[in-house]
């Protein structure tokens, strides 16, 4: 885990995007442009845009209910070894009815799930580890990427995941 | 910010192909809905191909509207393969099971070729 007072520690970016659909492109972009040349592979580039793709769009969606003035905060540093990415939105904890199953794609074809629901699950999948925090209506998703990391590993740190106040907020997407 | 999906129906003996590109997101919805009724419309065809070579971005939302096409194929009887997949989207096809019912060819080539061949 990295930590801010690392001596190694970098801000690699700082910026907002609109609550807009379609705007985690943006995010995922300025990311990508952020961590070139900290050493990721092409499969954990990837992996990385992946899930801050879908973070930022559940802040969009669900966080900040698709009000553009409303913006989604990331957060890009550097340190030891990690690339860690904080996105941000003003949505608060929003527990509406309970953890959602884990998506079953067999559950999904049955009709017993709904088709969607995999933005969480891709997530918690693509990066090396994940927490989540709520402070008042400020809710943060903290992705981490272990620079030096294999290809195709990683997976999530679900204890660090679950360990975090309020947990995950349910994503719909 | 605008994304777009086009897709393009071939029908071919033994199956239908739907070529892909641009986002699969949730801006395809209609985009993909419309494309899969004209490949089934005609010829009635066992198998339908989705062709994501020159597909830049899949989302969780485009994932959701893969299984509902693939869950519309099934009740249907028809296969679902896919092609063209990128290195990291056939790995989220493999996270997801996706690709536990949906034969994966690395190129529309080789998805046309066991098309054929089944026909034949």
């Amino acid at each position: 885990m990295t930590s801010m007072t690392s001596p190694s520690f970098r801000q690699l970016a700082s910026f907002t995007v609109r609550s807009e659909p379609g705007n985690e492109r943006l995010a995922l972009a300025q990311v990508a442009e952020a961590v070139a040349g900290e050493g990721l592979s092409p499969g954990r580039l990837d992996r990385l845009k992946t899930a801050v793709a879908e973070a930022a769009m559940n802040a969009i969606e669900h966080g900040n209910r698709n009000q553009p003035e409303v913006p989604v905060d990331v957060e890009v540093t550097a340190a030891d070894g990690d690339i860690v990415v904080t996105i941000s939105d003003q949505g608060g904890a929003l527990e509406e009815a309970g953890p959602s199953a884990e998506p079953d794609l067999a559950a999904k074809l049955a009709g017993e799930q709904p088709p969607r629901g995999w933005g969480l699950f891709l997530i918690r999948h693509m990066v090396d580890a994940m927490d989540v925090t709520t402070e008042g209506t400020r809710h943060t998703v903290r992705l981490v990427m272990r620079a030096a990391g294999r290809d195709g590993a990683g997976g999530p740190d679900r204890g660090a995941a679950e360990a975090e106040e309020g947990g995950p907020r349910e994503d719909h997407v | 910010m605008k994304t777009t999906c086009e897709a393009d129906v071939r029908m071919l003996p033994g199956g239908a192909v739907i070529v892909l590109s641009g986002e699969i997101d949730g801006h395809a919805a209609d985009t993909l809905t419309a494309a899969y009724e004209r490949a089934v419309a005609s010829g009635d065809p066992a198998t339908v191909v989705l062709d994501f070579a020159d597909v830049r971005y899949i989302n969780s939302t485009g994932i959701a509207l893969i299984v509902s096409v693939l869950a519309r194929a099934r009740s249907q009887r028809r296969a679902v393969v896919a092609s063209g997949l990128s290195d990291h989207y056939r790995e989220i096809f493999d996270i997801t099971r996706l690709s536990d019912f949906i034969e994966l060819f690395p190129s529309l080539d080789g998805a046309v070729s066991r098309l054929t061949e089944a026909a034949g």
